[in-house]
């Protein structure tokens, strides 16, 4: 007998988030099927991948990181370039000076950096803040007003400063925030109905669930990523039909395997190659768990992850 | 060697003692049968055990749970403060409250009692014969982790008597069973909560209970006591440490054999002392004496028997099978673990309704001229009322701004009634701390209910009935219970309260020995579900922390 194919298509799709303007706009989301599961229907937008550029300037101990930007001085330069990585939809900017437990930069400053970085490149914008919340909370409300019509996306609110960073960011500049919990699927579904009991509509915001860098944990990020897209999709959960967006590098560039010299390991290998394969390989994993955007630092890992995305999709 | 003065309100005499340097205010009063309340047993985390530094000096470290300007006024926490020279402090009065007649189901009330006698009718329409007394009286006792209720019925007619309460004198040594047992694992405590239990709080309500009825002591033919696990572990001396440990297998399920000399009460010699059986660790003689009043095993009707004590117990099924769980909900709903909470008694504010637009209160005591506090009653009408209007948002978090509401570096603050109109000179007021131990507890509550479901496969509108017992029970509003997420979304009419069914199980088994042995068949029959071994419990539970629910489709109106 033949086989017949039945495709596992959805009632229920993810919610659609555009970041971004004009011809470059990148949106987020669309999709009624399981995770890269295209056999089934067409998914409506492809997964986006962002090229993470930070406030401190660029890694330049890193020779392919080093090459890539070589030449680019000035965070206009930078930005810029790294709004021309091959397979990068949009540019993420992590503002990991502004952190008041480091080099504790002002807001101020920020505003001017992060303005110099929006006028530079065409692509969407992505601004990490500090990852400090009382610092994020005044960032981010500044920044908004500062790139009012940019329609950025902020990443992230949290449940601690959520009403802020909603009320500035969306209500009064229209920009896009993402709601940030720690890898449980009822801490993120609660942030959520917080934001739209703000009157936050679903074209507004994303969400981002929690990460780890594979072998860090990355088994919960997994099963939550499962049991979100399951509850959007199968049981038709609205709370949980927002996008989700990963900032992957965050957390792989910070783990031993991409930090300890080539010198104290040799058995290891080269540091930028190891670097590199923790970026790709949980970014892969991420977006078969069903994230619809992720955030890369290495020009290799966002040509990589943008290969297969474009071959499975 | 120092001398420390107790100055207690209302009592005209001063108690003087000598205390080793170190020694706590706490301590020194137990010594002395000074009667200081100390929820937490003194560990210096519920701010109860007040006491006001006269003269004198002691010390005490800063505690989060009295604030600096109360401190600057002289108040010190009890159990936090040590003894360093001669000192003078002042007790109030609300430091004991738990002496005080506390407002429970203790058949005191005519619709109590009428409810009592429909009860004990029922039961014995049921099929259980009474057992053919010639003479005699006997007592039953519901043994509570917080109130200890009890009635003397005549044997032969099945009359009460006579009824009387009172605040199990255990409450020093914690206000939960956890607390309790590492009490009574000190050296001497195993005495110490005995005494406090039979000397200092039975023995006494059986005085009571023997000079309002006109009887003696020897007229008492037969006693039966029903109270939770712990509380039957601590009366008669047996370790408690077997419930609080790992594997959770208590000492003793059913205590047999047991007369009134070995008992330590008082009684014609030889009498009966008859313990409810236990089923588990968290599920003890209360509620085998309480679903024996439930008649829930002599119905096909899918019953939800809900317990809301010091600990939440719940009993699903009907004559087929029973299922039965404890949930550790703490004592929120008795007004533990809440800075401004109190028991039901004198001064208790017992509901609550807050106007939308100015978000002004207006509220209802139990008894009493002026507010001390909010009981469990009133803890769920306010958090309701404050979620319907908006005032907190489903976190359990302030988002609105009104005189009433106070934001410091810890969150909001709503203030229910300000110092001028309060009794206690200071304000009383709700902090998002409350918020947080009131949503956890009556989170444990409702998922408790719904593992308890998802075990058979069945969703809340399989239920055919909620029966609702428990000091609490009487003046709780079922519908802002449900609003706030604690009691599931079914029609209000399935709702119903039996009040102290522990106690009404225990006069039944009081009048008849088909009673005893049929809730020695309950006990033996109930399936028993450790939720803290069962995996889906604790994401059932973070689920339940959000008001009314992180589903919130399960209390969608429709």
């Amino acid at each position: 007998m033949a086989f017949t194919r039945k495709p596992q298509t959805y009632s229920s799709s993810i919610n659609e988030v555009t970041i971004g303007t004009g011809d470059k706009a990148v949106t987020l989301g669309g999709a009624n099927i399981m995770p890269l599961y295209t056999f089934d229907a067409p998914a409506k937008n492809k997964i986006a991948v962002g090229a993470e550029i930070t406030d401190t300037g660029v890694d330049r101990t890193l020779p392919g990181i080093a090459a890539f930007y070589e030449g680019a001085e000035t965070v206009a330069e930078i930005a810029k370039r790294a709004s021309e990585m091959p397979g990068a939809d949009f540019v993420a900017l992590a503002l990991n000076g502004a952190d008041p437990n480091g080099d504790n930069r002002s807001v101020e400053e920020c505003v001017e950096i992060a303005k110099q970085v929006a006028d530079a490149i065409d692509v969407p914008l992505v601004i990490t803040g500090a990852r400090n919340v009382e610092k994020d909370t005044e960032l981010f409300s500044k920044l908004a007003e500062a790139l009012e019509g940019k329609n950025v996306l902020f990443v992230s609110a949290r449940e601690e400063n959520y009403k802020t960073v909603a009320a500035s960011a969306v209500m009064a500049y229209g920009n896009k925030i993402s709601a940030e919990s720690a890898v449980d699927i009822n801490l993120a579904k609660q942030l959520n109905v917080l934001l739209s009991q703000m009157g936050i509509k679903p074209e507004s915001y994303v969400m981002n669930v929690g990460a780890a860098a594979a072998g860090y944990g990355y088994d919960y990020v997994a099963s939550t990523l499962d049991r979100v897209k399951d509850a959007a999709l199968a049981q038709n959960d609205v709370m949980l039909q927002m996008p989700i967006i990963t900032p992957v590098s965050q957390e792989t560039w910070a783990v031993k395997e991409s930090i300890v010299s080539e010198e104290d390991y040799p058995e290891w290998g080269d540091r930028e190659t190891r670097g590199v394969d923790m970026e790709v390989c949980t970014a892969a994993a991420v977006i078969a768990g069903g994230s619809d955007a992720v955030i890369l630092r290495h020009p290799q890992s966002v040509a990589t992850i943008s290969g297969m995305i474009a071959d499975l999709m | 060697m120092f001398t420390l003065t107790f100055k207690i309100e209302n009592q005209r005499q001063d108690i003087k003692c000598q205390v080793e340097a170190g020694e706590t205010v706490l301590r020194a009063a137990e010594r002395l049968g000074i009667a200081i309340d100390a929820p937490c047993a003194g560990n210096g985390t519920c701010g109860k055990c007040r006491i006001r530094l006269i003269s004198g000096a002691l010390e005490m470290p800063q505690n989060p749970r009295l604030p600096y300007s109360d401190y600057e006024e002289m108040w010190r926490l009890a159990c936090q403060s040590k003894v360093i020279g001669d000192a003078v402090v002042w007790v109030p009065a609300t430091a004991s409250a738990f002496k005080e007649d506390i407002a429970t189901a203790d058949l005191s009330t005519p619709e109590e009692l009428e409810r009592y006698d429909s009860s004990i009718e029922e039961i014995f329409r049921s099929g259980l014969s009474l057992t053919p007394f010639e003479e005699g009286c006997g007592v039953a006792v519901d043994i509570g982790t917080t109130t200890v209720t009890a009635a003397l019925l005549d044997l032969k007619t099945g009359k009460v008597l006579s009824k009387a309460s009172r605040g199990n004198g255990q409450i020093r040594y914690g206000a939960d069973v956890i607390n309790r047992i590492i009490q009574q694992m000190r050296p001497g405590g195993k005495e110490r909560l005995q005494k406090a239990v039979r000397e200092e709080t039975i023995i006494p309500i059986m005085e009571v209970l023997l000079k309002d009825s006109g009887k003696k002591s020897s007229d008492i033919k037969r006693i039966v006591l029903a109270g939770n696990t712990t509380m039957e572990h601590l009366f008669i001396g047996a370790d408690g440490d077997s419930i609080r440990l790992e594997p959770y297998v208590p000492e003793f399920l059913e205590l047999t054999d047991i007369d009134s000399e070995k008992a330590g009460l008082p009684a014609a010699p030889g009498s009966p002392v008859i313990f409810a059986p236990n089923v588990g660790s968290y599920v003890g003689g209360d509620i085998t004496a309480g679903v024996l009043d439930t008649l829930l095993w002599n119905s096909e009707q899918m019953t939800l028997f809900i317990d809301l004590g010091t600990n939440g117990e719940l009993v699903l099924g009907n004559s087929d099978y029973m299922l039965t769980c404890a949930c550790s909900a703490g004592p929120a709903f008795e007004g533990g673990d809440i800075s401004c909470g109190m028991r039901a008694t004198t001064g208790a504010i017992d509901s609550v309704h807050i106007d939308e637009e100015t978000l002004e209160p207006e509220y209802s005591l139990i008894s009493g001229d002026r507010p001390l506090g909010l009981c469990g009653s009133g803890l769920i009408d306010i958090i309701s009322e404050l979620f319907r209007t908006g005032a907190v948002n489903s976190k359990g978090k302030f988002v609105r701004e009104s005189r009433r509401i106070r934001y410091d570096e810890y969150g909001g603050n709503y203030i229910v009634a300000f110092a001028s109109e309060s009794g206690t000179e200071k304000d009383i007021e709700l902090t998002e701390g409350d918020l947080d131990n009131f949503i956890r507890a009556k989170a444990a509550i409702f998922s408790a209910i719904r593992t308890m479901l998802g075990t058979l496969a069945m969703s809340v509108d399989d239920i055919d009935r909620v029966i609702i017992a428990g000091g609490i029970g009487s003046g709780i509003d079922i519908e802002n219970a449900i609003s706030i997420g604690m009691l599931p979304m079914i029609p209000l009419e399935k709702y119903s309260y039996i009040g102290n069914s522990s106690l009404t199980g225990a006069c039944a088994m009081l009048l008849s020995d088909e009673a005893v042995e049929k809730v020695f068949e309950i006990g033996r029959n109930m399936t028993y579900i450790e939720l803290s071994t069962e995996p889906g419990y604790m994401d059932e539970f973070l689920a339940a922390c959000f008001l009314p629910h992180t589903d919130q489709r399960l209390f969608e109106k429709n």
